[in-house]
């Protein structure tokens, strides 16, 4: 038995998947560096990233499973649970036993927890497409912050790019400083640090126009808390700016 | 007077009307402008009443010349008036969107001067915002009711969605509560923009490109409670819709009384659980393919306001339960209470890999709560009850369900005093 360490990119988990296939040697464990705790049970293995080995792996799930799988699989990583690699790769064995109709098995424990969790963290990227806030701090330049639970940021971007391709725009994910930035082409994700971040302010007047229009737009007699707060959670709060 | 002012008193005139959605367009972003449509919609944000704020919903503005008793802009009433211009509405919609708190505009309007010059003033913002601004996010418009024809059509080539609403479930009504209006008036539009969906339909299937026309369809409103019409009227009215105009959807209002006319049933707090329930049967009626008649009959004209629709269905049609979750077809699967559009498609494909057992059926989706006393598993009967009528109805109204089950969206407190009473 095995534990298997990668350096935490989603290449470097696909080619973990490929070097325990053709290595005939099983997973006791798998961590990303870093998070790597002590184990008596079997040996450590590091696996350095191999994009060409990456491709085979994603290639083979694509057509002997199914894209949606991928995808599945994909938005399972981007949770960043430690516990989610071992069971990307349980679904991966799975499905190469089972095929194309793996997603039929609803009923079997690893499909059920896949499907589970990719949807907790696609909910959550659909959340940040809903409540991103833009603010102008420059003229022609919008900024946004989040901090979400899981690393949805890739998978937003195509959204927002297409959307406001006339824009220039970046957003800021405070909680892994990372910045999503947009140039009117192309957009790209970085870790460069960005200057005075925390004090960025809208240099137009929208904000108090929102802020009259949310609460203009309220029926009164209807008032009801309860239900804004499930659809809009508290620990969003601090990115909306009718709630400031 | 400044803009937050405008904002403050269009926004809260606009504010009755019930749809905001963005769904049904798919329009592109074109030639690197600003905005795009997405075909299932996207709420931005939520009101302190907990309805979805996923369009600017305002008017162009709230001066008007009729007099409709059961409306808060009604020309008698003494409310702060406004008017917008068409620049400073489409700047806001831009810088608005620009910061990802819309989806785009929903521009209705008080009928001001007369139906024509209204629908002009409309156009020329939407216009402006199409052509100046190469915006290509949602757009919403109202028709206004008595509008030529030739302005419903360039406002549709305009616009994602449009809707002329309907407001009073019957002519009788209309005719006491808003006499300036005609059902012609209303209906004339609404017919106008069917006739041009079909025949953009038709000339598709000719030609490789035609123009936009409105591609998410038109919808309407209902107010409920102003006025004594059943339930059952009012679903067959929105069946008829349905079915002879083709509209995307029919939204329910819960009436709140805006003004003391006499000629207004006396509505003590808005009638939301009734809101609610019939909410609950349109989608029976659009998705189950439920038909209104099964629902309701002439010797029950009203829902039973304490049970879901669905279930008040197959409480009156036992004979059909319990399913068998393994053999029954599709079409029976939804008809069960508990079993929703996605569990009863899961349900169909998990079958397919092997036998469902009864504890597996809730990863499926299914709420047993409520659907164990309509199915077998494996010829098993589950509920602790036999399948009786009154027996199930008792389970079914206990307090936890009302707590806890589907009518938790609402103000508990509220939930049954909200019952309109009408004298």
């Amino acid at each position: 038995m095995v534990n298997y360490i990668f350096d935490g990119s989603f290449d470097g988990l696909m080619t973990v998947v490929y070097e325990a296939y053709y290595s005939h040697q099983k997973p006791n464990d798998i961590f990303s560096e870093g998070n790597h705790q002590i184990n008596f049970l079997g040996h450590d293995v590091y696996v350095s990233t191999d994009i060409d080995k990456s491709n085979k792996v994603q290639d083979a799930i694509e057509t002997k499973i199914s894209k949606e799988a991928l995808r599945n699989i994909y938005y399972v990583y981007l949770s960043e649970l430690e516990s989610s690699y071992m069971l990307i790769y349980k679904y991966i064995r799975l499905g190469f036993k089972i095929g194309k109709k793996l997603d039929y098995f609803i009923q079997n424990d690893i499909v059920h927890e896949m499907t589970k969790l990719s949807q907790r963290v696609k909910h959550e990227a659909y959340k940040m497409i809903e409540l991103i806030r833009f603010k102008e701090v420059k003229k022609g330049l919008f900024l946004a912050k989040i901090h979400p639970d899981y690393n949805v940021l890739p998978t937003i971007m195509p959204h927002f790019a297409e959307r406001f391709q006339d824009q220039y725009f970046i957003i800021h994910d405070e909680k892994r400083n990372l910045s999503a930035v947009y140039d009117k082409k192309a957009w790209i994700i970085t870790d460069i640090p960005l200057e005075n971040i925390s004090k960025v302010k809208d240099t137009k007047d929208y904000e108090i126009l929102w802020k009259i229009y949310h609460k203009s737009i309220a029926i009164k007699e209807r008032k009801n808390m309860k239900l804004q707060m499930q659809h809009m959670p508290k620990k969003y709060w601090d990115m909306l700016t009718e709630k400031q | 007077m400044d803009l937050l002012e405008k904002i403050r008193i269009l926004a809260d005139a606009a504010k009755y009307d019930v749809s905001c959605s963005s769904s049904g367009s798919d329009r592109k972003n074109k030639n690197g402008g600003i905005g795009n449509a997405s075909f299932y919609g996207i709420c931005h944000s939520w009101s302190e009443d907990g309805r979805c704020i996923s369009l600017l919903k305002i008017l162009f503005t709230n001066i008007c010349i009729y007099d409709c008793s059961y409306c808060v802009n009604r020309c008698t009433n003494d409310v702060e008036r406004a008017l917008f211009t068409s620049d400073e509405l489409a700047d806001i919609t831009i810088n608005f969107y620009r910061r990802n708190y819309i989806e785009g505009l929903f521009l209705s309007s008080a009928v001001y001067k007369s139906p024509d010059y209204t629908m002009e003033l409309l156009i020329k913002t939407v216009k402006k915002l199409r052509e100046e601004y190469n915006f290509n996010g949602y757009i919403h418009l109202k028709a206004i009711p008595g509008a030529d024809v030739n302005l419903i059509r360039m406002a549709g080539l305009y616009a994602d969605r449009m809707s002329v609403n309907i407001e009073l479930p019957s002519e009788r009504s209309l005719k006491l509560l808003a006499p300036q209006k005609t059902k012609e008036s209303i209906i004339k539009p609404m017919s106008f923009i069917h006739n041009q969906l079909l025949e953009k339909s038709e000339s598709k299937k000719l030609m490789r490109y035609t123009d936009k026309f409105v591609p998410a369809g038109q919808t309407t409103q209902l107010i409920i409670g102003a006025t004594p019409e059943s339930d059952r009227t009012i679903l067959r009215l929105s069946e008829n819709l349905y079915k002879h105009y083709d509209l995307k959807r029919v939204y329910y209002s819960a009436y709140i009384p805006v003004s003391n006319d006499s000629n207004i049933s006396k509505v003590t707090s808005p009638p939301l659980l009734r809101e609610h329930r019939l909410y609950q049967a349109d989608w029976l009626l659009r998705y189950y393919n439920f038909k209104a008649d099964e629902l309701l009959t002439e010797e029950e004209p009203n829902f039973d306001i304490s049970l879901d629709p669905k279930i008040n269905w197959a409480m009156k049609n036992l004979n059909l339960f319990p399913v068998e979750i393994n053999t029954a077809d599709y079409n029976m699967l939804l008809k069960v209470p508990g079993i929703g559009l996605r569990a009863a498609k899961r349900i169909v494909k998990a079958r397919k890999a092997t036998h469902l057992s009864y504890d597996s059926l809730k990863k499926l989706g299914v709420v047993l709560k409520r659907a164990k006393y309509f199915i077998t598993c494996n010829g098993k009967y589950y509920a602790e009850c036999n399948i009786e009528a009154d027996k199930i109805k008792g389970k079914l109204t206990s307090k936890n369900r009302i707590l806890d089950g589907q009518l938790s969206i609402f103000d508990i407190d509220n939930s049954l005093s909200n019952l309109p009473i009408i004298v």
